[in-house]
């Protein structure tokens, strides 16, 4: 029973993994631009086809596929950056929501169009268990892990130490100032939620042997999951979000278990709504940005 | 200024986090006076009428309008029932929307007696409605915004933009009117016209004023009385060319 | 005053009437013009004007950005249906029951959401679209979870000792026609009443109107509670139409085509709205395409209104409505 609970308890953890490298990048894009990115799971979903197509159509090894599914990502977040998302600089709230929604609904079933609507197996990855601490874990939930850590803490460096990232983090804590102190704000708009996107793809890509399908309409659904952890914690704050990916990771995981499995995709929501009535701003705050 | 003051507010505190911007202050507005409140900027005057209109929950103290407590009701209830309107520092008006119906809206809560009954589109509805337009045309006039009273109040200058939100305020006949800074950042005519509008409300329709003004001048020549904050405190309380000789006025402008 | 100034002014009433009554024509006479699909086209466009009505009271005139308006049609959708399978209830007593229950659920879920700032209130609302679909999808003993409910019996109608059932789509099409027509009249109702004043100085700026008297906050909750009531009344016509309802009632995808139809056809005007769901229901079911290329002409849509079209069709119909009236 307590070593089950244990367990549960492990695996959440490696969800709350997925989701805080997906969610790190909406907040800090809401950060810099004050929307919400609504299509921000379709950039998991893009990353993850990616990766398949090359695998399946162009024969390629699976370390190969993570860099095919990042960089296809990239691509796409370049043409959206510019298209779209910088023009979203100032403008207000809805025209955030009803841009990236609009955004969604294209990359989604373009690329149901294209592929076809139904599920393809993912062949790849290090799903053989490892055995670590007296428990046995696959190798690829291990490397989500690993690979979850290094983001968090590149990007703390990154936003210490690297221009770019100073200029995020300044924008994201004053536009105004910005503009009048000379910082091109498109321009850090633009790499931020690139950054975003290729996060995104790169959950994206190391979640799929896990999961092994893949299919169109699976980038709406993790954009459910981090919907609500953006909010809960504190929108563009960083390390909130972190510590609410792995709540919600864990509270997931024990739902699923001890509820049933049917009640796990809404967790995220009934927490959302249930922690918004008692706190209106989040758990964390949206002074704190990174 | 006879019997109990209109407006009577006390001990009223306000921090934001580490700063007291309203530290225990206290102040009161007689019956028919025009009362002035001055001092250095982020002396905590707009944080006041903040506290004592509903904006802002005050940290302590009590605020009674015409012997009735009102500590604690919402800055809508302050309005539709105590009839004591505000104004802002930063001008508001309903942008989109043409001088007339700016007024028409101030004056809607004061004529229908619930929220329900404002759904109604029967001959009642229309007879208030059209009385509304009436007191709006009349206030217009005064005001003189006549010629532009179909234009998007967002299209005016910021000196027209004011005299809208003033005759707003005029709309539903106002025990008192609070005024933040309703001269700044306006040309002296429309300052002419302002002071005119204030005294005529004040002496013709008996609304009681308390002005958070910075120029020196109109303070002088509209106010009867003036209380002085600097640094969320009450410095002094007196009679206006009493307050410009104060010495620690002076030192308060100076060092602020 | 010339003769010729006379002749102008004779066709500038002339003019808007006609094709008002042209309007009035084709709407009536819609069955024996078009095809069944045609008609079916626009039995699906009048379905989801009513919660777009809702919704353009809450988005147009209150401005309040939510995406709830699924969750309310889906709880209409289900109450008729559950009234209509096992009670076989008369269609006006389903429709009202829809629309009551539509309301009752939006009161206790407005009050804590309706505190929230702009964004957090968007994702609240989304929460109750997806929480609605999980309570659809696991209150078995009741809703059938997955399977849905099916063959919700044809609308019926038990007036004393006169009782007839629609049965045909043309019959459906005049009900959901007059229901509509009823909707439309209600809003304009609404909006012409001094609330609906009130409304729009929410939306221009809250507090300068809650500082001028106006209770911001009730008339928030109760404007969310109306269009939750037209939700439901709309999801009874669908639950009746398509004589199924399932789970995927609550989809965030209804909600994101409401508000296309409300952005669409103009957020904050009456006619835009009938325009847009026209346009972007009625249309769309009418040309037949994929489900995704509807979707992604959805998505680009939503693009276009937000940089360049930001009032949606509202301006396009005044001109031209100003120009047949013979305006200069
Ligand atoms: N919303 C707020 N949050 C934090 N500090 C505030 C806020 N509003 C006012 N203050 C602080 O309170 C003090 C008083 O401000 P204010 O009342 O605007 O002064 P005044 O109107 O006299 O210029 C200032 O130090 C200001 O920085
Ligand atoms: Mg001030």
């Amino acid at each position: 029973m307590f070593s089950t609970v244990i367990e549960q308890i492990v695996n959440g953890i490696v969800t709350g993994s997925v989701y805080a490298i997906v969610a790190v990048g909406m907040t800090m894009i809401f950060g810099v631009l004050r929307a919400i990115n609504f299509a921000h799971g379709e950039y998991y979903m893009l990353g993850t086809f990616g990766a398949w197509f090359a695998v399946d159509y162009l024969g390629l090894s699976y370390e190969a596929s993570i860099i095919v599914g990042v960089l296809s990502t990239i691509i796409v977040a370049y043409v959206v950056g510019r298209l779209v998302m910088q023009r979203m600089v100032g403008a207000p709230a809805e025209a955030g929501v009803l841009a990236t929604l609009g955004i969604a609904l294209v990359l989604q079933n373009t690329v149901i169009l294209v592929f076809g609507g139904g599920y393809k197996f993912f062949s790849g990855g290090y799903i053989e268990p490892l055995s670590v601490l007296g428990f046995s874990l696959a190798a690829q939930r291990i490397l989500i892990l690993v690979v979850c850590l290094l983001v968090f803490i590149g990007l703390e460096l990154m936003v210490t130490y690297s221009r770019m990232g100073k200029s995020m983090r300044a924008v994201s804590q004053n536009v105004e100032c910005c503009e009048v102190v000379g910082i091109d704000v498109p321009k850090v708009v633009l790499h931020t939620f690139i950054l975003g996107a290729a996060l995104a793809a790169l959950s994206g890509v190391l979640t799929a042997p896990v999961n092994v399908s893949v299919y169109g309409g699976m980038g709406e659904l993790i954009t459910f999951k981090t919907l609500p952890i953006i909010i809960m914690g504190g929108l563009g704050n960083v390390r909130g979000t972190f510590f609410a990916a792995m709540i919600l990771g864990i509270a997931e995981s024990l739902v699923a278990t001890y509820v049933g499995l049917q009640f796990r995709d809404t967790v995220g929501f009934a927490t959302l709504i249930l922690m918004l009535m008692w706190r209106p701003y989040g758990l964390f705050s949206t002074q704190a940005r990174f | 200024m006879t019997g109990l003051p209109i407006l009577e507010i006390s001990k009223i505190s306000k921090s934001y986090g580490a700063v007291k911007a309203v530290n225990d202050v206290s102040l009161h507005v007689g019956r028919g006076e025009i009362a002035g409140l001055i001092g250095p900027n982020g002396s905590g005057k707009s944080t006041f009428f903040d506290c004592s209109t509903g904006l802002q929950r005050p940290d302590a103290g009590t605020v009674k309008l015409d012997g009735q407590d009102i500590t604690g009701w919402s800055l809508n209830r302050i309005a539709r029932e105590g009839r004591m309107l505000r104004s802002f520092q930063k001008t508001v008006v309903f942008k989109a929307l043409d001088v007339e119906e700016n007024l028409v809206i101030a004056g809607q809560m004061f004529t229908f007696p619930s929220l329900f009954s404002t759904f109604g589109i029967g001959r009642l509805s229309k007879k208030r409605i059209s009385g509304l337009r009436d007191r709006a045309r009349e206030l217009i006039k005064m005001a003189g915004l006549w010629d532009v009273r179909h234009q998007p109040a967002g299209n005016l200058s910021g000196g027209q933009q004011k005299l809208i939100q003033f005759a707003s305020m005029l709309m539903p006949e106002p025990k008192i009117i609070l005024l933040d800074e309703p001269m700044a950042g306006i040309n002296p005519k429309i300052i002419e016209r302002v002071i005119e509008t204030i005294l005529y409300a004040n002496k013709s329709l008996g609304v009681s004023f308390l002005v958070i003004e910075h120029n020196i001048d109109v303070v002088t020549s509209i106010c009867q009385r003036v209380v002085v904050l600097d640094q969320g405190k009450k410095l002094v309380e007196g009679l206006p060319h009493d307050i410009i000789a104060d010495e620690r006025v002076r030192e308060a402008y100076l060092g602020g | 005053m010339s003769l010729a100034d006379t002749a102008q002014q004779i066709r500038r009433r002339d003019l808007r009437l006609p094709l008002a009554a042209i309007l009035v024509v084709v709407a009536l006479a819609a069955p024996f013009i078009g095809s069944r699909y045609v008609t079916h086209s626009l039995i699906i466009a009048l379905i989801f004007m009513l919660p777009a009505h809702g919704l353009n009271l809450l988005v147009g005139y209150t401005g309040l950005l939510s995406l709830a308006q699924a969750a309310f049609f889906g709880i209409g959708a289900y109450a008729a249906g559950l009234l209509a399978v096992h009670y076989g209830t008369p269609f006006y007593v389903n429709a009202t029951a829809a629309g009551l229950l539509a309301g009752a659920c939006a009161l206790p879920l407005g009050i804590p959401a309706l505190r929230l700032r702009a964004t957090s209130f968007v994702m609240c609302t989304l929460g109750f679209v997806i929480i609605g679909q999980a309570i659809a999808k696991n209150w078995i003993s009741v809703t059938r979870g997955d399977m849905g409910l099916s063959a919700i019996p044809k609308p019926h109608f038990a007036l004393g000792p006169l009782s007839f059932t629609v049965s045909g789509t043309t019959s459906f099409y005049y009900m959901a026609l007059a229901i509509g027509a009823l909707a439309t009249l209600a809003v304009w109702m609404i909006v012409r009443s001094p609330a609906g004043r009130n409304m729009i100085a929410i939306r221009e700026n809250e507090t300068l109107a809650e500082s001028l008297g106006v209770p911001t906050w009730r008339y928030k909750l109760l404007v969310f509670i109306i269009s939750a009531v037209f939700a439901g009344v709309g999801g009874s016509l669908y639950a009746h139409y398509l004589t199924v309802v399932s789970p995927l009632t609550f989809q965030m995808y209804y909600s994101t085509t409401m508000l296309i139809i409300v952005l669409g056809g103009g957020a904050g005007t009456i006619s835009g709205v009938v325009f847009g769901s026209l346009l972007f229901v009625g249309l769309t079911e009418a040309l037949r395409i994929t489900p995704e290329l509807r979707m992604i002409a959805y998505g680009l849509c939503l693009l276009v209104l937000v940089f360049w079209f930001k009032k949606g069709f509202a301006p396009v119909l005044n001109r031209f409505w100003d120009m047949i009236g013979g305006a200069k």
